[in-house]
C-alpha cells in the first residue's frame, strides 16, 4: 500500500512538473507566433506602402513627361495607328 | 521504579499527555475558548472566501484582469478606390505614430533633444506635452518608417509606436475632385471618400491577451473579434482619360488666362462617367493652405446659364412636334428680333437660314422664331425631361439642382431667352447628361460614377429620327462653316454645340464670359459625350469655339483611341514602313 502511495506521489509530482513545463513552453511558442504575426502584419503594410509608392512613381503625369521630354515621343493619333480588325473576336463579342 | 499514572482528581480535567511534566490541571473553559477561537478564525476565513469567490467575484476578477489581461485593438483598413481598370486612386497604408507613456518615460536632456529633432517639433513643445501628460500621449502621427526606426534606435523607455492608416492618392491633382480626401482620422471629407464613407469604412476588431512581465503576448483570452476591412469601390473613371482630360483643360486654362475650367466625359452606352476633371485642382495629400476655389468640383456644384448649348433642344422639340423640318427656311435678317419691347440679336446678321443652319451658325433670332411657335408648357416639359432643374442621381456629394422656373411664370421674353440658354441654369454635368439624348437616339440615360458593364436603359425623350437629324446639325456646327471647326478630331466625326455666355453679377451682365462646348463622337454611332467649360478667359479670345472646342477635340481623339474605337472617317496615314535590312548573302 505504501509503495503504491509513493508511486502515485511521484507520478503526481512528475505530471505537475510536466504541466508547468508545458504551460511555459506553450506561452513561449505562442509569444513567438505572435511576434511572427506582427512581422507579417508589418511586411504586409510595407508591401502596400511600396505598392502605393511604385504607383506614385509611375503616374500618368510622370510617364507622359518622360515620354515627351526624354524619349521625344508624341501622342498617337489615328493617322499613325494601324487598326487591325479581328472578325472572329467581333463575332464572338456579338 | 514506580510507574507514574495519570492524575485523576475530583475536579474534571483533561489529560493532554501521559507525561507528568505536561500534566496540568486546565480548567475546561480554557480549552473550549481556544476551540471556539480557532473555529471562529476558520469561519472568518470561510466568510472571506465566500465574499471573494461568490459575492465580490466580479470585482476581483476585473482587478485581476486589469493587471495581466490587455485589450488590443485590431485596426481595419479603409477600402480602396479603384479606377475602371483596377488602378488604385486611393489606398490606405499603415504608418507609425509615435507615442510616449508619460509614467515610464525616461530620457536625459540630449535624448529628449534628439527625439524632438526627429519628430520635427521644438524641444520646448516636447517638454510641455510631457509635463502635462498623465498617461499615454501621441507625439506625432503618421511619421515615416525611417523616422520611427531612428526614434527606436534612441532606445528610450516609454516610447512606443502604434500603426495607424494614412490615405495615399497616387493620381494626385488629376483625380482630386472625384476621389476627394479623408481627415487624419480616416473620415471622408469630400468626393467619393465622403459619398461612399459607409462602404469604405471598415469595422475595427479586438483581442484580449495576457502579457508577461516583459510585455510579450503569451495567451489569447476569449474569442477574437476580427477586423472587417472596408469595401473597395471600383469607379467608372478611366484614370488615363481622366489624366488626359485634366491635362488638356489645365493647358487651356493657362493658355487663355482663364479663372477655371471643367470637363466631363460620359460613355453613352453604359452611362458611366469616364472622366470628371476641374482646374484649379489640389493634391489630396498636401491640403495645407487650400482655397475654396481649388476645392470646388465645378462640374457638379457650379451652375451657369448654358447659353447656345441649349439651342439643339429647342430645335429638337420643334422638329419632334412637326413644326419645322431640317430644311425649313427661317428669315433671321436683319439679325435682331423684338419681343415685348426687348431686342434679341445675333452676333452677325445671317439672312435666310435653314433650321440646320440655325444650329450651324448659332443664330439666336432663328432659335427664338422657332421657340415662339411652341407653347411654354411643351418647352418646360422638354427641359424637365432632359434633367434640368433636377438633382442628378449620382452617388456624389454636392451635385446641384440648377434652376428651371415653372412655365406658368414665364413671360414671352423669358421663353425666348430660355430657348437659347439664358434665364435657366444647369451644371456642366447636367448638360453633358442632357446631350446623351442626341447620342442615344432620343433616350436620356441614367449616369453612374461606379463601373457598370451592362448597357444602360434610357428614357425616351424624342424619336430616334429627330435625334439623328439634330446630330447631323451638330456635325455641321462643329465643321467648316460652323461655330467650332476647331472641335474636329483626326479620324473621328464629331458633332457639338458651342456656348459663350456672358456672366451675370447681381442683376446685370458683365463683360466676363464663360466658354462652353458640348458634343459627341463619332456622329454616326456615338460612344462618348464630352462637355468642356472654361471660365473667364481673359486673353482676348473668349468664344466657346476657340477656347473650349480644342479641348473637346483632343479629349475626344484620345478617349476614343483608348476605348479602341475604330476611326469612322478616312485619315491620311502617316505611317511609313522602313524596308527591312536584307541579310547579307554569304559567298
Amino acid at each position: 500500500m505504501l509503495k503504491l502511495n509513493v508511486l502515485l506521489l511521484i507520478a503526481l509530482l512528475g505530471s505537475s512538473l510536466l504541466a508547468v513545463k508545458n504551460a511555459y513552453e506553450s506561452r513561449r511558442v505562442f509569444s513567438e507566433l505572435d511576434r511572427a504575426r506582427q512581422v507579417q502584419a508589418q511586411l504586409d503594410a510595407e508591401f502596400k506602402l511600396l505598392g502605393a509608392e511604385r504607383q506614385a512613381q509611375g503616374t500618368h503625369l510622370l510617364v507622359e513627361k518622360a515620354a515627351r521630354e526624354k524619349l521625344k515621343m508624341r501622342t498617337a493619333s489615328p493617322a499613325v495607328t494601324t487598326y487591325v480588325f479581328d472578325p472572329a473576336a467581333s463575332g464572338a463579342a456579338r | 521504579m514506580k510507574k507514574s499514572r495519570p492524575v485523576h482528581n475530583t475536579v474534571r480535567s483533561v489529560n493532554y499527555a501521559t507525561s507528568p511534566l505536561l500534566a496540568s490541571k486546565t480548567p475546561p473553559w480554557r480549552s473550549r475558548f481556544v476551540v471556539v477561537l480557532v473555529g471562529a478564525a476558520f469561519l472568518l476565513l470561510l466568510g472571506r472566501a465566500v465574499q471573494v469567490q461568490i459575492v465580490s467575484t466580479d470585482f476581483y476578477r476585473a482587478q485581476g484582469e486589469k493587471r495581466f489581461v490587455h485589450k488590443l485593438p485590431l485596426h481595419a483598413s479603409r477600402g480602396r478606390i479603384l479606377d475602371r481598370n483596377g488602378l488604385v486612386l486611393a489606398t490606405s497604408v499603415a504608418m507609425p505614430s509615435v507615442q510616449v507613456d508619460a509614467k515610464t518615460f525616461a530620457a536625459d536632456t540630449a535624448q529628449r533633444k534628439a527625439l524632438a529633432g526627429l519628430l520635427a517639433m521644438p524641444a520646448a513643445e516636447l517638454e510641455q506635452r510631457l509635463a502635462t501628460a498623465t498617461g499615454t500621449v501621441t507625439l506625432r502621427r503618421h511619421v515615416q518608417e525611417a523616422t520611427w526606426q531612428e526614434v527606436k534606435a534612441l532606445r528610450l523607455r516609454g516610447v512606443q509606436e502604434v500603426r495607424e492608416y494614412q490615405r495615399r492618392y497616387p493620381d494626385g491633382e488629376a483625380a482630386a475632385h472625384v476621389v476627394g480626401f479623408t481627415d487624419i482620422d480616416d473620415r471622408g471629407q469630400e468626393g467619393i471618400e465622403l459619398g461612399f464613407q459607409t462602404q469604405l469604412l471598415g469595422r475595427n476588431g479586438q483581442r484580449m491577451v495576457v502579457r508577461d512581465r516583459l510585455g510579450r503576448v503569451v495567451e489569447d483570452i476569449g474569442d477574437q473579434a476580427d477586423p472587417v476591412d472596408g469595401r473597395d469601390i471600383t469607379l467608372s473613371i478611366d484614370s488615363k482619360v481622366q489624366f488626359f482630360a485634366w491635362q488638356r483643360l489645365r493647358d487651356a486654362v493657362h493658355e487663355h488666362g482663364a479663372r477655371a475650367g471643367s470637363v466631363v466625359v460620359l460613355d453613352v452606352q453604359t452611362g458611366e462617367v469616364l472622366a470628371l476633371a476641374n482646374y484649379p485642382s489640389f493634391d489630396p495629400a498636401q491640403r495645407r493652405n487650400l482655397s475654396g476655389a481649388q476645392l470646388r468640383n465645378r462640374a457638379l456644384t457650379d451652375i451657369f446659364e448654358p447659353g447656345s448649348t441649349m439651342k439643339p433642344f429647342t430645335v429638337a422639340l420643334a422638329l419632334e412636334t412637326g413644326r419645322v423640318t431640317p430644311s425649313t427656311l427661317i428669315q433671321t435678317a436683319p439679325g435682331r428680333i423684338t419681343i415685348t419691347g426687348s431686342t434679341i440679336s445675333d452676333a452677325h446678321p445671317h439672312g435666310v437660314l435653314s433650321v440646320a443652319e440655325v444650329i450651324q451658325k448659332s443664330s439666336n433670332v432663328g432659335t427664338v422664331k422657332m421657340a415662339m411657335q411652341i407653347p411654354a408648357r411643351e418647352m418646360w416639359e422638354m427641359y424637365a425631361q432632359i434633367g434640368l432643374g433636377q438633382k442628378p442621381r449620382i452617388d456624389f456629394p454636392g451635385a446641384v439642382t440648377g434652376r428651371l422656373r415653372p412655365y406658368k411664370s414665364w413671360r414671352p421674353i423669358e421663353q425666348a431667352t430660355m430657348s437659347y440658354g439664358y434665364g435657366l441654369s444647369a451644371s456642366l454635368f447636367q448638360l453633358a447628361r442632357a446631350y446623351t439624348v442626341f447620342a442615344r437616339d432620343g433616350e436620356l440615360i441614367p449616369v453612374t460614377i461606379q463601373r457598370q458593364d451592362s448597357p444602360a436603359g434610357g428614357q425616351r425623350v424624342i424619336s430616334a429620327k429627330t435625334a439623328q437629324q439634330v446630330r447631323e446639325m451638330l456635325r455641321l456646327a462643329a465643321g467648316p462653316g460652323g461655330t467650332a471647326p476647331q472641335a474636329q478630331a483626326i479620324g473621328y466625326s464629331v458633332g457639338g454645340k458651342t456656348g459663350t455666355a456672358r456672366k451675370q453679377e447681381g442683376r446685370s451682365y458683365t463683360n466676363k464670359y464663360r466658354a462652353w462646348f458640348v458634343g459627341l463622337a463619332p456622329v454616326g454611332q456615338p460612344r462618348i459625350v464630352v462637355a468642356v467649360m472654361v471660365d473667364e478667359p481673359s486673353k482676348g479670345v473668349y468664344y466657346g469655339g476657340a477656347v473650349a472646342a480644342p479641348v473637346f477635340s483632343q479629349v475626344v481623339q484620345q478617349t476614343l483611341r483608348m476605348m479602341n474605337v475604330a476611326p469612322d472617317i478616312d485619315v491620311k496615314a502617316q505611317i511609313s514602313a522602313k524596308p527591312a535590312m536584307a541579310e547579307q548573302e554569304s559567298f
